[in-house]
């Protein structure tokens, strides 16, 4: 294949090919900076958050009079919920996993030293806690009713002897450890810190505001049963149950009293579709900028490869006529499109790398894997010979007799 | 100037060949949507939210941090220790100044249509109204009087005021805020919405949520009307449970706000707040001397209320329009092009090469304000889709005037560049080749 009077006729209408390589070009650069940001965001929201979603939901109320015995109240909730048909567990809890609000704080490995200590979601409930939100014990035990103290916000404040961890925290804190049941850790870098000792270990539990990092999986369950003005339940029922318990706890229990709110009723897939809604709008926008620029680059290719292929008939004729088959005119135009495509693609990963690096700049964004690059340039090469051949094969039928005419 | 009769050509031949016109009026289009439907949100977000005294009202933040505490965080807590709070509103150092905090009190009105609900609101003096300008339609604030003694008054909004009251006027009225009557003082406008809630940063919203009631800070402190924001302890202050240890302990959960009309003033506070904190420094109160003052817009700064996913989808946005505007010029060559010899007649008939230029230009920038309308069109067809996908998005996806008219001005501007290339090539047709070639 002549890639001589290819690329002379090329130059010869420069415009055109330069405007379709600089569209690639800034399209591969658009396009794989915006591929990675899109995936980045979707595996940030296809993360597992360690609980049995598809059949929790949370039911919360708040008093709103003075209630003297808000522990009865609390236990009088949890014996009815309990006895519902169709429910497996019901536990008291501080705050749910990917509700973006609720308790952090700092633990650490060695009370003497800060960089053993590591700031941790704080969850609190007592032994009903971890068989309701399904939540995997991979070393140790869950609590035993003896390790959970009961706290009545009135009169003291939230304090334990026992704790269960996250994995990726105990990995964190005990690095290189492989067992970390029966060791000792601090809620405090200072000599007056309180002691904890493990009893178990999760495989995972994400924090209520799962950041992007491993970070989110920063947790600790402690023993503390809350007794306070906010009632906060998680149920677990039975598959396929979950809509129909629901409905009936919150009508058996708001009937129940008058001197409280019910605040929350929420399916945990509600709750996840809340925490990651605006990563997936901003995955939306994204897609679509991405797709319009196909579009419109795939349009300018053909735009530009039909106004070439109507210019030249009349040489398509005379070559047809000299002998030339359909499928090498076809090729020629697919070849011509090709190595504007490439000059485009080049110039393209280089535009694609400096994008990245203005916006690692500026929006401290993670550099662009080599994956996507790849990928970008294999896309447009594609986009470019799917765009051209249709105008190439309608170059490819001109009869040869156009050479004998006119004009 | 010929103008009429160029505008009747440029209708003509964009009729002539409809789909290469639609073409470039819907690539022009599609690139102005995406841009400014990503920029309407991004200039709502980074908007000025009180322009007119942005620069006079002051956050001071001092450090209650201890030095040990592995803390690699340079700038100080974001909010300030009752103490603090105390001895700064006893000082009355600024112009005006106000504390406050975030409260959610439960609301029983006693009638079944109306069901006991938690209200949003804030606990804060009564400076506050006249600091961030907050406009009155029934009533007023409550007095300095009420203000300084904690009188159970309270400020509604319109809206809060109707679901409560009705059309009946509730000035004058009392309104059970958990198991205590306050009475209205005052009502404020719905229509205030400053974008962000710059007054609020911290433990609420920043954008899309609005207080439903205000009461005097003082009476909240005296109440106990419980703080429902964010609250951070850096150390083991708080002794004991409940609203008297978390007074005396040194977490951080009020927000303060400080008029100050001169650079004189301003430098006055600052000396003052750094004062303060070597004073309690001696004291052994604070371990550590390091205080701030931000304006309104380095608060929303320092904050980073403005989101990167903003920043980025705009930029992105505008790469696209880039695209879009090579594609136009690919678009408008053919379109021109294929005119050469009508332009060459033209010119052997005696127009000038400038004549030709301004025709071509003005039809370029008829296509510009075409692409711009359909562009303005789509642009509010994705505003309404991104203003379905939560409450923020729905306050930020609406454009201002300032919008409209950039919408526009970006449309012609970017269609005219495109469109240099193009006509400059129209003109430099030669008419003896054009006669020859027909």
């Amino acid at each position: 294949m002549e890639i001589r009077p290819i690329l002379s006729a090329l130059l010869r209408s420069k415009t055109g090919a330069v405007l379709v390589a600089a569209q690639v070009a800034l399209t591969l650069a658009i396009v794989a900076n915006a591929a990675f940001i899109v995936r980045t965001k979707i595996s940030t929201s296809d993360r597992v958050s360690g609980v049995d979603e598809p059949n929790l939901f949370e039911l919360s109320y708040v008093a709103s009079k003075k209630i003297d015995d808000r522990k009865g109240a609390m236990q009088k909730d949890l014996e009815i919920l309990r006895a519902m048909p169709g429910v497996v567990g019901a536990a008291t809890v501080n705050m749910v996993p990917l509700g973006q609000s609720g308790w952090d704080s700092g633990l650490c490995a060695d009370k003497t030293k800060v960089e053993t200590c590591f700031d941790s979601a704080m969850y609190m409930g007592d032994e009903a806690l971890v068989p309701t939100l399904g939540v995997r014990i991979i070393e140790g035990h869950n609590f035993t009713p003896d390790e959970v103290e009961e706290i009545d916000d009135r009169t003291g404040q939230p304090k334990a002897h026992a704790i269960i961890l996250g994995k990726h925290l105990a990995q964190e804190m005990f690095p290189g450890e492989t067992s970390f049941v029966g060791k000792l850790i601090y809620d405090d870098y200072s000599p007056t810190a309180e002691e904890m000792r493990i009893v178990g270990i999760m495989d995972q539990l994400i924090s209520p505001w799962a950041p992007a990092s491993a970070d989110a999986y920063d947790s600790v369950i402690l023993p503390v049963r809350l007794i306070r003005n906010r009632m906060d339940y998680v149920v677990r029922t039975a598959p396929g149950q979950r809509d129909r318990v629901m409905t009936a706890a919150e009508t058996a229990l708001t009937g129940l009293r008058t001197d409280r709110v019910r605040t929350i009723k929420r399916t945990f897939d509600s709750i996840r579709e809340s925490r990651y809604r605006d990563d997936k709008t901003g995955a939306g926008m994204l897609i679509a900028v991405a797709i319009g620029l196909l579009l419109v680059t795939g349009s300018g290719i053909v735009g530009v490869a039909s106004l070439w292929v109507s210019q030249r008939r009349r040489q398509i004729g005379v070559r047809r006529a000299l002998g030339a088959g359909r499928i090498d005119i076809l090729r020629y135009f697919v070849t011509e499109n090709l190595l504007i495509t490439t000059a485009g693609v080049v110039v393209g990963v280089a535009l694609a790398i400096g994008l990245n690096l203005f916006l690692a700049h500026k929006l401290a964004m993670p550099r662009l894997p080599v994956a996507y690059m790849i990928g970008g340039v294999i896309g447009l090469w594609t986009l470019g010979i799917v765009a051209v051949l249709g105008p190439a094969w309608r170059a490819a039928v001109v009869p040869p007799a156009v050479a004998t005419r006119a004009a | 100037m010929m103008l009429g009769y160029y505008l009747q050509l440029g209708f003509r031949h964009l009729r002539r060949n409809p789909v290469l016109t639609g073409l470039i009026v819907v690539t022009i289009a599609v690139g102005v949507a995406a841009s400014m439907a990503t920029l309407t949100i991004l200039h709502a977000m980074s908007g000025d939210p009180i322009p007119n005294k942005s620069d006079r009202l002051f956050v001071p933040l001092l450090d209650i941090r201890p030095v040990d505490n592995g803390d690699s965080e340079v700038e100080p807590p974001p909010m300030l220790s009752f103490a603090d709070t105390q001895a700064l509103r006893a000082a009355k150092k600024a112009k005006r100044q106000t504390a406050l905090y975030g409260i959610a009190p439960a609301i029983d009105v006693g009638r079944a249509s109306v069901p006991a609900w938690f209200a949003d609101g804030i606990a804060t003096d009564r400076d506050f109204f006249a600091m961030f300008d907050v406009p009155f339609v029934r009533g007023a604030p409550w007095s300095e009087a009420d203000n300084d003694k904690g009188a159970q008054v309270v400020v509604l909004r319109e809206a809060t005021a109707a679901k409560i009251f009705g059309t009946v006027d509730p000035i004058g009225k009392t309104v059970p805020l958990g198991d205590k009557d306050y009475i209205v003082t005052g009502v404020v406008a719905d229509g205030w919405r400053p974008v962000p809630r710059f007054y609020r940063l911290i433990g609420a919203n920043p954008i899309g949520d609005y207080e439903e009631l205000f009461i005097p800070y003082q009476t909240g402190i005296a109440n106990e009307v419980g703080a429902n924001g964010q609250l951070s302890c850096y150390d083991d202050s708080r002794k004991a449970p409940g609203w008297q240890g978390l007074l005396d302990s040194n977490c951080i959960w009020v927000q303060y706000w400080a008029e100050l009309d001169t650079t004189a003033e301003v430098a006055a506070y600052r000396d003052y707040i750094t004062g303060y904190a070597a004073e309690q420094h001696k004291l052994g109160r604070f371990e550590r001397e390091n205080t701030r003052l931000y304006s309104v817009m380095q608060w929303l700064d320092k904050r980073k209320v403005v989101a990167n996913d903003a920043k980025l989808q705009t930029y992105l946005a505008f790469g696209f329009l880039l695209v879009c505007l090579v594609n136009t010029i690919g678009l408008l060559l053919a379109k021109f092009t294929s005119r050469s010899g009508e332009i060459g007649v033209r010119r052997a008939l005696g127009a000038s090469r400038r004549q030709v230029f301004s025709q071509y230009i003005i039809e370029t920038g008829v296509l510009g304000v075409a692409g711009g309308l359909v562009g303005l069109g789509l642009a509010q067809l994705a505003l309404w889709m991104l203003g379905t996908r939560g409450r923020a998005l729905k306050v930020l996806a609406a454009m201002d005037w300032s919008m409209f008219v950039t919408t526009f001005a970006l449309a012609l501007g970017a269609t005219l560049v495109a469109g240099l290339l193009p006509t400059w090539r129209a003109c430099q047709v030669r008419p003896a080749v054009q006669l020859k070639s027909q």
